[in-house]
């Protein structure tokens, strides 16, 4: 008998632990100490930071996507609508024809000449006139900070004209001088947001460090290089990157500046695919004449991967830099 | 007794500066830092600004730009100012622009304050996050032809739900394509957020606050310049914005050559509502931006 009772009780047992309630749940939770609670907060907290971010990864990669999976397929997979993100077939074509459509490699160097030259001096001379206007109170800074906002709020359409007239006068259309000079003096594409970002950097800086340089002897122009600049790594980071990619991706500037055929950069040769691929298919094949436009659409795709990886290397290099020189940040308060 | 000459030299030197105070040298060669970009400013913003001006009162033909042969007076902003079509654009371009502004800050934060923790992936989730900064130009007008921006999950919300109907504004269809705009917004908090030192948060764990308050009494009121300057920067950017419908005004007028005067015109005044807008907004935030 006293063996029954034995098994009885410890099947109830059993059926205590194994049944799952929540009351139950969070009386267990309160019942623990504070080190596993804060083990369990942090597992719970990871489920849902990783659940979220997925989501929102989702939204912001499907271009990417799209982009990848349209780049590898066959015309044919393109207007089936029963072929949705994966090929049947890998076209492998659609780069190599993407890549004399494009006259790669002369307009990568023309690209790339662009935006590195305008990428370094920006990052400079941003960040001399975002240091003088950070830290510094002399008359007319006020007048200076308004003129960088009003540089920022002038839509490019308002003055694209004009300044097109200036340079032809110039004699320096279709040369790199339109897009570069500007940014030897801290204007150029969206010049003024990086000014205004060094700018709130520089202000963070405590004033001590200034005078502390100051008493050891070092000049207005070693201070700035020596003690300020690498204190705001970060802010270098950000505007290196961007100054790259924007200039890299800019579609209206720089082709107005530079139209002719030699020395056209990525961006605007894109458009080139199009007609340049119903040339190619009536010149090659007799009969292919039924082509129409979607039908160039893979090997467009393919171009945009191709203008896109050299910018996508430079942001995932370049965040190593960029983390690192945030995390630097904490440090000085 | 060259060396001693060398110092009275250097002596000398500095005294002829020592007229000024410390403080005032100092902010005295700060401005000094400011010339060269206000040389850029006069070459290449003011020039063309002035010429754009004028050009806006006169009819200019292509073939010869900036003769100011025949001045029209304000004729060209009378004409803009009566067409019912730009004024139509211009204000419902502005209602969405300031509809656009809190949700991509908001969502920004957002993403800011998840990616900002140490976990692992998370270089791989902030490039993912940086991809539409990529995708930018030319790219994006081909995937929007195509039709990617109604692939989203939003939209599929939106169409399904039962509160279809009183969401299905431009603004919540396109509310995928919004949140595209945001990775920069994304990466200027995530570095505001590192500068929070990291000792105010030990601070408050030990008085007792939960990860809800430090965040909305440590973290918010820290990274506040960088709030506006996001909210400043996301407005911009949807005013300049290519995709929107003045910008595309704009092309087509230039690109017709003989409207020319027509469009400075029209650039000028959306211009300057742009910078009361944007005015208006400093006035009221001034309190947080230090």
């Amino acid at each position: 008998m006293s063996e029954v009772t034995a098994t009885v009780e410890n099947t109830s047992e059993v059926e205590k632990k194994t049944s799952f309630s929540i009351p139950g749940l969070i009386k267990k939770y309160e019942n623990l100490g504070y080190k596993a609670k804060k083990k369990i907060n942090f597992v719970i907290s990871r489920i849902f930071l990783y659940f979220v971010l997925i989501e929102m990864a989702y939204l912001f990669i499907l271009p990417f996507i799209y982009i990848f999976s349209t780049a590898f397929m066959t015309s044919n997979d393109y207007l089936d609508p029963t072929v949705q993100w994966i090929p049947t077939t890998i076209e492998w074509s659609n780069f190599s024809k993407a890549f004399v459509a494009l006259n790669y490699i002369n307009s990568f160097i023309q690209s790339a000449g662009t935006s590195i030259l305008s990428a370094v001096f920006q990052t400079l001379s941003c960040a001399i006139i975002g240091y003088s206007l950070g830290r510094f109170k002399y008359k007319g800074r006020n007048l200076i900070f308004f003129f960088v906002v009003l540089v920022l709020l002038i839509p490019p359409q308002t003055t694209i004209l004009s300044s097109y007239g200036m340079w032809s006068q110039l004699g320096m259309i279709n040369t790199w001088a339109p897009i570069v000079l500007p940014c030897i003096f801290g204007l150029g594409y969206r010049g003024a947001l990086f000014v205004l970002i060094y700018m709130y950097f520089f202000q963070r800086i405590p004033d001590v460090l200034d005078d502390a340089a100051r008493i050891d002897g070092a000049g207005p122009i070693r201070l700035f290089i020596q003690i300020m600049l690498p204190l705001v790594k970060s802010a270098i980071a950000i505007v290196c990157i961007f100054s790259f990619v924007w200039h890299w991706n800019d579609n209206y500037e720089t082709p107005t500046y530079m139209f002719r055929e030699d020395i056209m950069t990525l961006q605007p040769k894109l458009e080139k695919i199009r007609t340049f691929y119903s040339e190619y298919v009536t010149a090659g094949d007799a009969g292919a004449t039924v082509f129409d436009k979607a039908m160039s659409e893979p090997m467009l795709f393919a171009g945009c991967l191709m203008v896109m990886i050299p910018v996508l290397l430079v942001y995932i290099l370049g965040q190593k830099q960029l983390t690192q020189g945030i995390e630097r940040m904490g440090i000085i308060e | 007794m060259a060396k001693t000459v060398k110092q009275k030299k250097k002596l000398a030197h500095s005294q002829k500066i020592a007229f000024m105070s410390f403080e005032r040298r100092r902010n005295f060669e700060g401005g000094l830092f400011a010339i060269p970009w206000l040389f850029g400013f006069i070459c290449f913003v003011c020039i063309p600004l002035v010429l754009s001006v004028s050009v806006s009162f006169y009819e200019p033909v292509l073939t010869d730009l900036y003769s100011f042969n025949k001045p029209v007076g304000f004729d060209n902003y009378v004409d803009v100012i009566q067409d019912p079509e730009y004024g139509e654009v211009v204000f419902s371009s502005f209602g969405t622009s300031l509809a656009k502004v809190p949700i991509i800050v908001a969502f920004a934060l957002f993403v800011a304050v998840l990616l900002k923790q140490e976990f692992p992936g998370r270089t791989v989730f902030r490039v993912i996050f940086f991809i539409p900064v990529i995708l930018a130009g030319v790219i994006m007008t081909y995937l929007m032809a195509d039709g990617v921006g109604t692939l989203s999950v939003f939209s599929n919300i939106v169409a399904t739900s039962e509160y279809g109907s009183f969401l299905s504004g431009s603004l919540m269809s396109s509310i995928g394509t919004t949140m595209w705009a945001s990775s920069v917004e994304i990466l200027i908090f995530l570095a505001a957020l590192q500068s929070v030192p990291a000792i105010l948060y030990e601070v408050v764990e030990l008085d007792g606050a939960s990860a809800w308050e430090s965040f909305w009494h440590v973290t918010l009121p820290y990274i506040s310049p960088f709030v506006i300057l996001n909210c400043i920067y996301a407005l911009v950017d949807s005013f300049v914005d290519s995709q929107n419908p003045v910008m595309k005004i704009l092309n087509e007028l230039t690109q017709e050559g003989t409207k020319y005067g027509m469009a400075s015109a029209l650039s000028w005044i959306y211009m300057l509502m742009t910078l009361a807008v944007i005015l208006i907004f400093v006035l009221l935030t001034r309190r947080w931006l230090r």
